[in-house]
């Protein structure tokens, strides 16, 4: 093909079958986009549970505010029920912080892990990328003797490359089966490895929701006018608002 | 009789917004005798005939003889119909006093301000500041109203709980929006890695209703709790003026109480003392209604929280299988894990520091050094009777030799420094003696002896050696000599001892680390460096 004239735009021969490199791409593919899940979940994750932290601490200061201040002192009730939500945000932010901890033990922990293996992979598919340069370039040079005519340095020449082609060809060989058995394996280890993080989850959120859900249910019952429902309550407040204006103290809006 | 003042003003309004009712006066009026008269006039009846009982009362005692049996009656008469008045007049003053200053300050412009300025006002207010300044440091004021003040403080104590309730629900609100949607979002992701995508997709549905509590959550407590504190926190800066106001009127009246009694005197008297009581009185009402509210609205809040846990729990509920322990989590995990790692692709593909330099590692064969005798208290007292304070060092960490003439050291024991070189000129190395042996250690293991700090320092010791250990553990020599090409390189003889600082260069390349000999700094190629361990 000397009379092309373009020879830089002559495609690379193709070595590799095209269905090899289409399953390699999938695969890697599928990988790769693992390793972005990964770590996007575990920025994710560790945003989530600190943003229970910052809900439980913000419970824990409205009971703290009120109960600093003068106001409980004089009155009983107030204080009474000041007292008992208190205890109530107290205990929810310990339970809040029990259960980040669960969190962080079995499921960001695992997640850096699993995390830990891509680097390596990354490697060896680089290796992989690398042997094949190698590869391309050594069957280059070996098409390009056995286009030459047959003279004896020629043949000679033609020899030694084909002698150093074999063992970079296996070696591409190789890395690229190991690669392409082990990708799916560890594609499909990933459900066995998250599916128990992912059982810890859910039971630690409910555990701590059902936990929460008995200590206010608790609260409720200790305030004292437990029988009013919020309709009550929010017309009582209204109620006692126009009452509030209509004290002349008050000021005109 | 006195309520009329207000309602009169009200009785305008509505009959202005019925022009119906109005039209059927008028025509009834036309229809009507001439001389009827108009509602204004009408309402104000009473007042005139209120005002002009004294005057009659007091022309007829005036000519009643002193002794004519019903002068008593008459006087007692018309001491009650003054009375009255003078009833009349406070209770009017002390609603024009509220309402002269209710009115809004912002809505004074600075020109109106300025134009309040006048010689009467400063005096007034220079007045009252030294009168402050008086109470400030001579103590209580002489016009003392126990009632008030306790009204005043449960005023402001009330005001700070509902601002500040205000503020804190508000914040616990946004983080609960935050934190909620955000751990679904995680609970999704993970899902997500953990199944495959055809199987078990009916989860995602409930998991999306447990989005919509939160929400119902956010508007419920706007309605229930923020919106009503919310309104009455704006309430709470009217009496407040009035109160300053007072305090202006309690001021005023002390100056006068000093001097003696004249009109200006009872003036200040009255004003304080009417608007004391108005504001005694309103404010018992205010303090106890904004009570109720506040409670009403705390309890809203402890309801919602409660509903909205369970209904979190539902959500969350519909998704667990079979629970699980703890333990066999991380079995699990650690076998899958296992597995993976030694699928051959990572395995022989692991990109850390210590395999790369693992090769020049191999050869080395395990020192077995021999069982050296450890420093004893009289070996100590030797050491501190024959040295002096400058000379004694102690060990940072344990030291194990490595070299001839290198000697062991358990951390903490006493050395006295003999020379500070070593037989090659290198001066980290010194020459020690323990009490029982001498021999060398490098010069970076032992800080100087001072027994009064001793506990502090190695307390504060111990925590830099953990933080360095996986540094130090390993220092460095140069296996073939290097030669710095610049100024950002450092020359390294052979077998030159550097202590690493970086195990890469500024871009992030691992072949260059950062080394340190001798008090230069400089990188060097990392594959002509060396390992040497100090286990």
């Amino acid at each position: 093909m000397s009379w092309i004239p373009f020879k830089i735009g002559q495609p690379k021969k193709q070595i590799v079958p095209k269905t090899v490199e289409r399953d390699f791409e999938r695969e890697y593919g599928k990988l790769q986009q693992l390793e972005e899940q990964t770590r996007r979940l575990q920025k994710d994750m560790k945003k989530s549970t600190d943003a229970d932290l910052a809900l439980s601490k913000s419970a824990v200061k409205i009971s703290v505010d009120l109960l600093s201040n003068p106001l409980c002192e004089q009155d009983q009730d107030l204080l009474n029920m000041v007292t008992a939500l208190d205890t109530a945000m107290k205990r929810m932010d310990a339970f809040n912080q029990e259960k980040v901890n669960q969190i962080q033990k079995t499921v960001i922990e695992p997640l850096k892990k699993f995390g830990s293996v891509f680097p390596s992979l990354n490697m060896a598919v680089k290796r992989r990328e690398q042997a094949l340069q190698d590869y391309r370039r050594l069957q280059a040079k070996v098409e390009k003797y056995e286009e030459k005519e047959k003279t004896g340095p020629v043949l000679a020449k033609l020899h030694q490359a084909r002698e150093e082609l074999r063992p970079v060809r296996e070696d591409f060989e190789a890395k690229n089966r190991q690669l392409l058995e082990e990708m799916p394996r560890f594609y499909g280890s990933r459900l066995d490895y998250f599916q128990p993080s992912f059982e810890s989850l859910i039971r630690a959120q409910v555990v701590y929701y059902s936990e929460m859900h008995k200590i206010f249910g608790d609260l409720t019952q200790q305030l004292d006018q437990p029988g009013h429902s919020d309709e009550q309550r929010e017309r009582e407040n209204e109620a006692k608002l126009s009452e509030l204006r209509a004290l002349s103290i008050v000021a005109d809006d | 009789i006195a309520q009329h003042h207000i309602p009169k003003k009200q009785l305008k309004v509505e009959v202005i917004l019925e022009p119906h009712e109005v039209s059927l006066l008028w025509q009834c009026s036309k229809f009507c005798k001439p001389n009827l008269l108009d509602m204004g006039s009408l309402m104000i009846k009473p007042i005139q005939r209120v005002m002009k009982y004294p005057l009659l009362l007091c022309e007829l005692r005036n000519s009643t003889p002193p002794s004519h049996p019903d002068y008593r009656a008459l006087d007692d008469a018309f001491a009650a119909v003054k009375d009255i008045n003078v009833n009349i007049n406070e209770l009017k003053r002390r609603k024009d006093l509220v309402l002269k200053y209710k009115k809004n300050d912002e809505d004074e412009s600075l020109k109106d301000k300025l134009s309040k300025l006048n010689i009467h006002s400063i005096s007034k207010k220079s007045k009252r500041v030294t009168n402050h300044l008086k109470i400030l440091t001579r103590g209580e004021s002489q016009v003392k109203d126990n009632t008030f003040n306790r009204e005043e403080k449960l005023f402001r104590s009330l005001e700070k709980t509902v601002r500040h309730c205000v503020k804190n629900i508000s914040l616990c609100l946004q983080h609960i929006q935050d934190a909620m949607p955000l751990a679904l979002q995680s609970v999704m992701d993970l899902q997500e890695i953990s199944h495959n995508k055809d199987d078990e997709m009916g989860y995602s549905g409930t998991l999306s209703n447990a989005l919509n509590p939160c929400h119902d959550f956010a508007s419920h407590l706007q309605r229930l709790t923020l919106t009503p504190l919310s309104a009455l926190l704006s309430l709470f800066p009217g009496p407040h003026k009035l109160i300053q106001k007072r305090y202006d009127k309690l001021l005023d009246y002390n100056s006068y109480l000093q001097r003696s009694a004249g009109d200006e005197s009872d003036l200040a008297k009255k004003e304080y003392e009417a608007l004391n009581a108005q504001l005694v009185e309103e404010l018992q009402a205010f303090n106890q209604a904004a009570r109720r509210i506040l409670s009403n609205c705390l309890c809203s809040f402890i309801t919602l929280l409660r509903d909205l846990m369970l209904s979190a729990q539902q959500a969350y509920s519909t998704l667990v299988p079979v629970p699980l322990l703890i333990s066999s989590i991380s079995e699990i995990q650690n076998r899958v894990l296992e597995e993976v790692q030694n699928l051959n692709c990572v395995k022989d593909n692991s990109a850390t520091f210590i395999e790369r330099k693992l090769s020049f590692e191999k050869k080395k064969p395990v020192q077995i050094l021999p069982e050296m005798p450890r420093q004893t208290d009289v070996h100590r007292s030797k050491l501190l009777s024959t040295y002096s304070a400058e000379e004694l060092y102690q060990a940072k960490r344990k030291c194990n030799a490595t070299q001839e003439y290198d000697i062991n050291l358990l951390e903490g024991e006493l050395v006295a420094v003999i020379e500070q070189r070593d037989p090659l000129g290198s001066t980290s190395r010194w020459l020690v003696d323990t009490g029982n042996v001498k021999g060398y250690v490098y010069s970076s293991f032992l800080k100087p002896y001072n027994p009064a700090k001793m506990h502090r320092m190695d307390a504060e010791n111990r925590f830099c050696d953990d933080d360095f250990e996986n540094i130090s553990l390993f220092i460095f020599y140069a296996v073939h000599a290097f030669q710095a090409r610049s100024d950002q390189e450092l020359s390294l003889q052979e077998y030159q001892r550097v202590h690493i600082l970086r195990f890469c260069d500024l871009s992030g390349n691992k072949e260059w680390w950062l080394a340190e000999a001798q008090g230069q700094k400089g990188y060097v190629p990392a594959n002509y460096l060396g390992k040497m361990t100090y286990a």
